[in-house]
């Protein structure tokens, strides 16, 4: 993390929480596969059971065997069922499908855009570079939020418009570190080297210059990835984000924010939860990324 | 030194101007790209088509996109943003800038607070985890802040709002900056915790303080993340300096040391906390939802969902404005801690 404390002490105190953080981004992965069909309820369906709350510790053995041995007339609701009767559980599931699939688009989108761009720009010091970089400097100061909202309100709630949106806000940071690196990289011997043996420009910038670069983009993932999860989720709740149905953990929360101050606060607290810990294991990785392959 | 400070600040005014300018040129052509039909979102979806055309003229979207972008900058026949105007709104009908104006101290009000509270948790905790770096301590600070810097805000507003207000019953209800049978104070500032001092009623500057309490917490909670981290790790920087080794040698009582060292801590600190407010500008959107504040990220919510373009580009405008301004004073302050930074 920093350069100052000693390598060894850096190690163990992120050790166990580096484990911690490989745990929950192995567990929301394997959700973003299977967890549509392993949930006891169709995620997009109602039941006819609105806002029952989950069950007391003391309940659910016996909702479970209930369930499994036949006696029980449906499946338990593990996390209760939210005011439209749609089961908490299976939809906290089933939505790192949606959750994590756009935020991996929208950071593969602008890494790719980032990168590609930085490269030239650090590569080819010209006019035209040179205004890409103003262009890039007014896009990153545009307030985040407002110009993801702006983008996805008026060009329409779909995922794709979601993904492209997120990834216009983060391709400004990729373009930023990728040139400073590769601008760094070009006044290395190597480059020269390469020069003098007759590589091409173009082969020195994609072969050489650039697997040298990646790195700072590669670190800076992990954590846009944790942001766009909470992007994504804060577009859902001001309702300018996917469109319901969809198991998304940010409309769960926001279908339920308005029952909490009646005391209901189930369909809110569990994909909060799920949020609250997707975004810190990406968070953890990302730190610990940066602590062994950075040089801050 | 004096005229290189005008000359700075002149330079970095001219350059935010452009900047500005860029950044609303692109917003305008930006949102009339995107296909949303604002007419028909104004007139409904089964308006005659005569109705239609009356509102897009009246909007002034039938002229062609240039001319319109001519008049929002002010050189067309109406006064535009060179006249100081940014338009009427399409939804109200009154000035934007009012309206802004109206929003904008609640979103300054909320997060200058959410800042004080976070520094006052941040400072000594953060202190206390540079003075034994690596040490038991500094551990679990550490894995604090790495968490509270990455938590959806919104859903820990919620959860304070069941824990403080439903069960507890030590929230008031989070409908407002006062409770809906109070009137509100003159709003002579737009800040109701100086609005009601100057209306003379501090019961009701103890309930406007009363209902800031909970959004406060929700932004100084986030906030502590990354204030914690940069306060930590300056102050490990500065406690390993010459200075401080010199101070220690000499004999100086350590809290006079630490507190040097605190000071050469916060100074690089400056550009990441003016970074950080802007950013909260917008950011505390989802607190002000929450607890229907009616700041301005609100404002700009309602805006964009009801595609009121001037709203839109007038926000947008004044916040990265009000951003600029508050990177350059802090540069500013930055250079008046610390003698080594140059202009």
């Amino acid at each position: 993390m920093t350069a100052i404390d000693a390598p060894e002490l850096e190690r163990k105190r992120t050790d166990w929480l580096f484990r911690i953080g490989v745990f929950i981004v192995a567990v929301v992965t394997i959700l973003a596969v299977i967890g549509p069909f392993i949930g006891p309820y169709d995620p997009t369906l109602t039941t006819p059971r609105v806002a029952v709350p989950p069950p007391t510790l003391f309940e659910l053995p016996g909702a479970v065997t209930g369930w499994l041995s036949g006696s029980a007339t449906h499946a338990p609701h593990f996390m209760g069922t939210d005011v439209n009767g749609y089961d908490v559980f299976s939809r906290v599931i089933a939505a790192p499908r949606t959750d994590l699939m756009i935020a991996l688009l929208a950071n593969g989108l602008s890494l790719f855009l980032g990168v590609l761009l930085g490269l030239v720009a650090g590569y080819y010091r010209n006019f035209a570079t040179e205004l890409l970089m103003r262009v890039s400097d007014v896009m990153q100061s545009f307030p985040v939020f407002i110009s993801a909202m702006v983008l996805v309100a008026l060009a329409g709630r779909s995922t794709t418009n979601i993904i492209i949106a997120l990834a216009f806000v983060y391709t400004p940071i990729y373009i930023r570190l990728t040139r400073s690196e590769v601008m760094s990289q070009t006044s290395r011997g190597f480059v020269e080297a390469s020069r003098a043996m007759g590589a091409s420009e173009l082969s020195i910038a994609l072969r050489h210059v650039l697997p040298n670069s990646l790195t700072p983009a590669l670190i800076q993932s992990s954590v846009t990835i944790g942001f766009a999860i909470l992007l994504t989720a804060g577009l859902s709740f001001v309702g300018a984000g996917v469109r319901p149905p969809t198991p998304e953990w940010g409309l769960m929360i926001s279908t339920g924010a308005n029952q909490i101050i009646l005391g209901e606060w189930w369909p809110s607290v569990f994909p909060g939860i799920a949020i609250s810990l997707t975004v810190f294991g990406f968070a953890i990785l990302g730190n610990a990324l940066e602590g062994r392959y950075g040089d801050g | 030194m004096h005229a290189m400070l005008t000359r700075y600040v002149l330079k970095r005014f001219a350059v935010g101007l452009v900047q500005l300018f860029g950044l609303t040129v692109a917003v305008f052509f930006l949102i009339r790209l995107l296909p949303a039909d604002p007419v028909s979102r104004l007139v409904g979806m089964n308006a005659s088509a005569e109705a239609y055309a009356q509102a897009a003229h009246k909007l002034g979207l039938d002229r062609p996109v240039l001319t319109q972008l001519l008049g929002y900058l002010g050189l067309g026949e109406e006064p535009g943003l060179l006249q100081g105007s940014l338009g009427d709104s399409w939804v109200t009908g009154s000035t934007v800038a009012s309206e802004i104006v109206q929003h904008l101290p609640v979103t300054l009000e909320l997060i200058t607070l959410g800042f004080l509270v976070a520094f006052a948790i941040a400072v000594p905790v953060g202190m206390v985890s540079a003075l034994n770096p690596g040490g038991k301590t500094d551990k679990g600070v550490f894995v604090y802040s790495l968490f509270a810097g990455s938590q959806p805000e919104f859903w820990w507003g919620l959860l304070l709002v069941y824990v403080f207000f439903y069960q507890l019953g030590w929230a008031p209800p989070p409908l407002g900056r006062l409770s809906p049978m109070t009137t509100p104070p003159v709003a002579y500032t737009g800040f109701i915790l100086i609005d009601t001092l100057l209306a003379g009623s501090p019961a009701k500057f103890v309930e406007a303080l009363h209902h800031l309490m909970l959004p406060v917490l929700v932004l100084a909670f986030i906030l502590s993340g990354p204030i914690i981290k940069m306060v930590r790790q300056n102050m490990v920087r500065a406690l390993r300096s010459d200075f401080v080794l010199y101070g220690n040698a000499a004999g100086l009582p350590r809290k006079t040391v630490a507190r040097y060292a605190l000071r050469a801590a916060m100074a690089p600190s400056m550009t990441l906390i003016g970074i950080l407010y802007g950013f909260m500008l917008s950011g505390a959107v989802l607190v002000e939802i929450v607890f229907s504040l009616g700041g301005i990220g609100q404002y700009a919510v309602r805006a964009v969902l009801a595609f009121d373009y001037p709203a839109i580009q007038g926000v947008i405008l004044v916040i990265t404005a009000i951003s600029l301004i508050v990177y350059l004073a802090l540069d500013l302050i930055h250079a008046a801690i610390d003698p080594r930074v140059a202009y």
